[in-house]
């Protein structure tokens, strides 16, 4: 086809075609290869373009709407619990060489680390058969990766332990919700927490026969249901 | 050149004036805005793709809303230097829609994980790439189907479908080599369609 030194004078370059449309078994040890062979590289990138026309090929479906709903509704509320937990970083003073890299920086760490908070799932410590206590490790929304929470629950009495939270945005306060019936109701345990972000807070009783409990972030003085997503996941078995 | 603004929110129509690499400077820094905006441009070429891969809507809804809020927490990642905002976005979809197929059941499954996906279509050659993207879908329709039929069969196995070459290799009866040369082959037809495009595009 061409003069110019090309893939097939390399011993891998027959791999480059399945690489690039996601077939190669071992696509490890290729990409290793790839750090080391400009042949192939250029090949890569040349049949990439190719495989990223491929999406346009596809019949047209409208994306439907409540998937725009839900996307929506889950970044407008990471995107508060963000802005209130960067906030106090943004009022330092910076300097005027480079304003926008370092929190850029702190804020893509802490949203990787968020990708994989929520990602930790549940465990339950059963503390045995001799303590009546039951302590469950909560699920964190990504929005929040620096917090902690767990429910302790003895003989019927239930406490929220809570760490790491940021501070509730002025004019808002947490609720906690319990599920049941598939249906989410409101508690009366409103709570802000304290400068380092911990507060210990007793959960009504009616434990009993909830599928789960939730905290978000609402509106000073409560709401009769939750205004945003889930900042906070307890799963009660029973 | 604007990195990352504090200023709070921009009006919407003044966020739809930019282009995508310049919202996912915004998105990088939490602006939701600017993440609309990203998301009303391509969640139907997003949604479309994934419910091609996976064949069934609510499987096709997960795989998009996922790959959405992906975007959304690794916005920061993002390099336009490697790539525009459609190829990376769709890069992630067709990511984790394979990813699911095969976790749904026939597939073995298989993770690839967005960076090196992100690697796979690195195009130095931006102009190159935007007039491919350009490129009308019923074009590339035409010049898949202009393919020879063992030639678009391996090529749709291995991208629509998540099958390795091994895979392909079995289930057609085919020697492994076969069908590398074959997907070779194809890709580099469906190249020649493309220079043309670009030609009529530039």
């Amino acid at each position: 086809m061409s003069k110019l030194p090309h893939s097939s004078d390399c011993e891998q370059g027959h791999n480059a075609a399945p690489y690039v449309l996601g077939a190669l078994p071992d696509a490890e040890d290729y990409r290793e290869h790839l750090g080391g062979c400009p042949l192939c590289r250029a090949d890569v990138a040349e049949l990439a373009l190719v495989v990223n026309a491929l999406p346009a090929s596809v019949p047209a479906v409208q994306a439907p709407e409540n998937l725009r709903r839900r996307v929506l509704a889950a970044v407008r509320s990471e995107a508060d619990l963000l802005r209130a937990a960067t906030e106090p970083a943004v009022a330092v003073p910076r300097s005027p060489g480079r304003p926008a890299w370092g929190l850029r920086t702190r804020f893509a760490g802490a949203l990787a680390a968020a990708a994989i908070v929520a990602l930790a799932g549940v465990i339950v410590l059963d503390h045995g058969p001799s303590a009546h206590e039951r302590v469950t490790a909560a699920q964190i929304a990504a929005s929040i990766p620096g917090a902690h929470a767990s429910l302790r629950q003895i003989s019927g009495h239930g406490e929220l332990v809570v760490s790491g939270m940021p501070q509730p945005r002025s004019g808002r306060i947490y609720e906690v919700w319990l599920q049941r019936d598939g249906m989410t109701q409101p508690t009366d345990a409103l709570f802000g927490v304290s400068s380092r972000g911990s507060a210990t807070v007793a959960v009504p009783a009616g434990l009993v026969g909830a599928k789960e409990l939730l905290v978000t972030s609402e509106p000073d003085g409560g709401s009769s249901s939750p205004t945003g997503a889930p900042l906070i996941r307890i799963a009660l078995s029973a | 050149m604007s990195r990352l603004r504090l200023s709070p929110t921009t009006p919407t129509e003044e966020l739809r004036k930019l282009a995508d690499e310049e919202l996912m400077e915004r998105v990088a820094g939490a602006d939701a805005d600017a993440f609309e905006v990203v998301f009303e441009r391509h969640a139907d070429v997003a949604f479309s793709l994934a419910y091609r891969i996976c064949g069934r809507r609510s499987l096709a809804e997960d795989v998009t809303q996922e790959a959405f809020l992906a975007l959304w927490r690794s916005g920061a990642r993002y390099d336009r230097a490697r790539g525009s905002v459609r190829t990376w976005t769709l890069g992630i979809v067709h990511n984790r829609a394979i990813d699911a197929l095969r976790r749904s059941g026939v597939h073995e499954r298989r993770r690839v994980d967005d960076e090196g996906l992100h690697e796979t279509i690195e195009a130095p050659e931006r102009t190159d790439e935007q007039a491919i993207e350009h490129a009308a879908s019923a074009e590339i329709q035409s010049a898949l189907h202009s393919l020879p039929a063992e030639q678009r069969r391996v090529i749709e196995l291995a991208y629509f479908g998540g099958f390795t070459h091994t895979e392909i290799s079995s289930m057609l009866g085919t020697p492994i080599g076969t069908v590398k040369g074959r997907m070779r082959l194809g890709l580099q037809k469906l190249r020649g369609h493309l220079g043309d495009w670009q030609a009529v595009g530039a």
